[in-house]
């Protein structure tokens, strides 16, 4: 039985800022045996509440459970063993290389937690997106207060329910609420902001970290462009693309947005969709058995029926949208004839609407993925390395996954980032560890190196001024 | 009397990089190696100019010109050209059975066009650490530096354009309507160094673009004093510490924390160290101090002499028209004396006598994170002690400043003394964009 949403009183924001950071100043957090079992009691909170947290996707976005198991839950548990597992690795301090007449300083990198945390989450991958960045907050040490989406209220309203079960109170909070309780959360000071969402409310983040100069992540997304060029398989490639399209009724930030493809390829291509559509779904995409997902908010389902409404494009497959008692799905649909004036150019989709843009040539192709904000991911699908340089040297994206869609969210060791519009720093497995860990340089300088050190000390005499210059006339190149 | 940027030319600085950078002209490696040996180059050919610029804006004596920031501008310069091959090279993920398949690389990918602001204490090394950095990561910069040096601003504005090629890298010089103008644009990244209130309006600004910004501000780096260390060397080397550039460094050591029964054994040091410095006494006329930058920046640490309540061990005279502030020592001291309100960034030494390390680290930590903390101790579980139960930028044992100076040390600071790192392979990442690729088989 899942509980409605709460909203946390805005009186009590104070009091859980001052014990999350009380509690980081006691330095229990420091404590890798502490990280290790908060992130075992992490782990156990997915693997016991599995059917439960299945169900409260179910409810917010009708999300089919293989989705919801194989993207929400069990690469939670992976994640927290594998930061178990590197703990050690990755908390032990760096002796980096230096000059030799630095040899003798002891210089050591320690890799410290940050502090508190501020971590605000999403509505499309909700249990992910905020638990997946808590493991590696965790594993740095932090402490942390998770804000979910209200968008996913129930989801946010099990969240509330078990994390206070599962992790230690005095250093992780949930607040539940919306625009107001965001904003007074920022109105305190953090020690890292980490925000996953859309362009516009990013801006309005980082003005809020600006006040504070508080260091600031921002996982935006854009619209992540797909090149279809000659000399593929035209079935495998539709079959990829739709696919990603799909996931999440492509409500997820690296969903391929739209399609450019070269003319000469375009018959074949459309027909790899119609195959792969028909083969996803036999029976239509809203027969139970499709187990396909709904739009997550009545004013998310307004904004992409009016987009298709708006379109200057032509249905190729898909359009009809059915609403239900719990909310409005959307069929996958196809768009060709589309240019880059059109109404489904000019923000990302966040839907299951796709796009089909024809080019003539790479350097269309090319300069129509320039002419939009850098987005999160390209996606390529061509064979020709010469193709794949000149790509990857004329444009500039977060990321770039040639031949397939979306699985680039899946590695955990590239640093997973957007560029531009599509945001800012980066994280993934041990860049997540990184991204909230502060690396305190230290050395510890000898008596013994008096010697070397003795030039500096006043009165400043010519010799010893001599003696300075002498070092610095080594030859300079070379 | 440098020429400020007409507000004017600002637009078409920011499109013309832009431009450039479009054109692809800063990517090769060749390139970058090239424009940083003229980097180095810049200041090598000049050296005596520089060190004559810092004398004149700052009072910086030529020894501490050159050991302090010319050098390690040069060393900074250098250790990019040798390096910029390997850190830019794309990086292979580590190897899993999962997905090794699909070729996990990293690209390391320069941002575009940067804007670099700097501030007036280290007008050489702040600036040319970070423009070798971004010119290493391939990158079109523009660099402002601090009008409060002029004479530097000349050697810039006059050297930049003929060492450097100005498709690619210019210098803005101006105040307060120029950065504002210069705010305006959507940077690629800012790094701005300076205070923690201009950071803010930066980072307000830098919001509207979604422009990534790292910052490095100050605070107060406090010193905790064991007194079983070496005490005649921690004094003179802290001592040191707080008279180069005059105090003006952003890790200078702010305030001394000292047990209250080895006070006078501390003091009776630093006194010691004090007449090894000015042998005949006269700070004054000594050509081995700097000067304050501003009379108004000697003002405001004049005042916090004035009405400090603590005991002058030596120095508290000053000469405002002349920037002049003496090295100064203040014993006794209490944690809401005038010294201790804000960061000092002059040659004023506040002593507070504490009754234990437990004392001294629970007033570190009611305090602001600061950029630098330092510890003079022979006990590794003292240093332990006070290093684990705080946080700062950096920790540094038995020694100040100097690790600023160390190429391969990633300096920075955390919460208001800011964000991000410098030096070496640090700066040139804060420079570049990690663009991941995968490259799918078709199984």
């Amino acid at each position: 039985m899942v509980e409605t949403i709460q909203y946390t009183p805005l009186n009590h924001l104070p009091e859980i800022h001052a014990r999350l950071h009380k509690t980081f100043k006691s330095g229990v957090t420091r404590s890798l045996v502490w990280r290790k079992q908060q992130l075992m009691q992490l782990a156990l909170m997915f693997q016991e509440n599995q059917k439960a947290i299945e169900h409260a996707l179910h409810l917010d976005l009708r999300k089919p459970d293989l989705e919801s198991a194989m993207m929400e839950v069990l690469g939670i548990v992976k994640s927290c063993k594998a930061f178990i597992e590197n703990l050690k690795d990755y908390t032990a301090p760096t002796r980096p290389a230096v000059e030799s007449s630095k040899a003798n300083w002891n210089a050591t990198i320690h890799h410290v937690p940050k502090g508190v945390i501020c971590l605000i989450s999403p509505w499309n991958f909700p249990w992910v997106l905020t638990f997946k960045p808590l493991a590696g907050a965790i594993a740095a040490g932090c402490a942390a207060v998770l804000k979910p989406s209200e968008v996913t209220a129930h989801s946010a309203a099990l969240m509330a329910e078990l994390v206070p079960k599962y992790l230690d109170p005095s250093a992780f909070a949930i607040v539940n609420g919306a625009v107001p309780e965001t904003t007074a959360l920022l109105d305190l000071r953090w020690d890292h902001i980490f925000y996953t969402g859309g362009v516009v409310v990013g801006r309005v983040i980082a003005a809020a970290a600006a006040k504070f100069v508080t260091p600031l992540t921002l996982e935006l997304g854009g619209k992540s462009p797909v090149i279809v060029d000659e000399g593929c398989d035209t079935d495998l490639v539709a079959k990829r693309i739709l696919n990603g399209k799909c996931v999440n009724s492509g409500q997820l930030c690296v969903s391929p947005d739209y399609v450019i493809v070269l003319r000469s390829v375009c018959p074949a291509f459309l027909e790899g969709l119609q195959r792969t559509y028909a083969v996803l779904f036999p029976e239509g995409p809203f027969h139970p058995n499709a187990k396909y997902g709904k739009i997550v908010s009545e004013r998310h389902a307004k904004r992409l029926l009016d987009m298709l409404q708006a379109t200057k494009g032509k249905i190729f497959m898909g359009g009809k949208h059915e609403q239900l008692e719990d909310g409005v799905r959307i069929e996958p649909t196809i768009i060709t004839d589309v240019k880059l004036d059109d109404a489904l150019m000019q923000e990302e989709i966040f839907g299951p609407f796709l796009p089909i843009l024809v080019v003539d040539t790479l350097d269309e192709a090319i300069s129509t993925v320039n002419e939009l904000p850098k987005p999160l991911v390209i996606y390529p699908f061509t064979n020709n390395p010469e193709t794949k340089q000149r790509i990857l040297n004329e444009t500039s994206s977060g990321n770039v996954s040639f031949n397939d869609t979306t699985s680039i969210i899946g590695t955990d060791d590239l640093p997973f980032g957007g560029a531009g519009d599509s945001g800012y720093g980066v994280w993934h497995g041990h860049y997540t560890f990184k991204t909230f860990s502060h690396e305190r340089v230290s050395i510890d300088v000898p008596a013994s190196e008096e010697h070397a050190m003795a030039i500096r000390y006043r009165p400043y005499t010519q010799e010893k001024y001599d003696a300075i210059c002498r070092l610095a006339s080594q030859p300079l190149m070379g | 009397m440098v020429a400020y940027t007409p507000l004017d030319d600002i637009p078409a600085i920011f499109s013309d990089l832009r431009t450039t950078f479009k054109t692809g002209k800063t990517k090769p490696i060749a390139y970058r190696k090239q424009q940083l040996s003229q980097l180095a180059w810049m200041l090598r050919d000049h050296q005596d100019r520089w060190a004559d610029g810092l004398k004149a804006d700052l009072g910086r004596p030529h020894l501490e010109a050159d050991f302090l920031e010319i050098n390690p501008s040069i060393a900074e310069a250098k250790d990019a050209y040798l390096n910029v091959d390997q850190w830019a090279k794309t990086e292979k993920a580590r190897w899993t059975l999962n997905w090794s398949v699909m070729k996990p690389e990293i690209r390391k990918e320069p941002k575009g066009v940067v804007l670099i602001i700097t501030p007036f204490n280290f007008p050489v090394h702040l600036t040319i650490t970070h423009v070798s950095a971004a010119i290493a990561a391939g990158n079109c910069v523009v660099i402002k530096p601090s009008e409060l040096c002029p004479a530097i601003c000349e050697l810039y504005a006059e050297l930049v354009p003929r060492y450097l090629d100005p498709e690619t890298c210019r210098v803005v010089n101006g105040d307060v309507p120029v950065v504002s103008k210069l705010l305006e644009y959507p940077w690629d990244h800012i790094v701005y160094v300076g205070s923690g209130r201009v950071a803010k309006i930066v980072c307000a600004a830098a919001a509207k673009h979604l422009t990534p910004v790292t910052t490095e501000l100050g605070g107060k780096s406090p010193v905790f004093i064991d007194p079983s260390c070496d005490m005649e060397l921690a004094a003179k080397r802290i001592l040191w510490g707080k008279l180069a550039n005059c105090g003006q460094v952003c890790v200078a050591p702010d305030y001394v924390l000292v047990p209250r029964d080895a006070q006078d054994h501390f003091v009776a040091e630093i006194k010691k160290a004090y007449d090894t410095f000015f042998p005949d006494g006269n700070p004054a006329k000594s050509d081995s101090f700097s000067r304050m930058v501003t009379e108004a920046h000697a003002n405001r640490v004049k005042k916090y002499v004035d009405d400090s309540k603590g005991t002058i061990v030596f120095g508290g005279d000053a000469n405002v028209q002349e920037k002049y502030i003496a090295p100064t020592v203040l014993k006794d001291v209490t944690l809401d004396d005038a010294t201790m309100q804000e960061e000092i960034f002059g040659p004023v030494l506040p002593i507070i006598p504490v009754k234990d390390v437990d004392e001294a680290i629970s007033i570190v930590n009611e305090r602001e994170h600061a950029l630098c903390l330092y510890v003079f101790t022979k006990d590794p579980k003292f240093k332990a002690k006070v290093f684990d139960n705080t946080q700062s930028g950096g920790a540094i044992a038995n020694e100040v400043i100097i690790h600023v100076g160390a190429t391969g040390l990633p300096f920075g600071g955390i919460g208001p003394s800011g964000s991000g790192y410098l030096s070496g392979k640090y700066g040139f990442d804060v420079f570049t964009h990690q663009r991941c690729t995968l490259d799918n088989p078709r199984w």
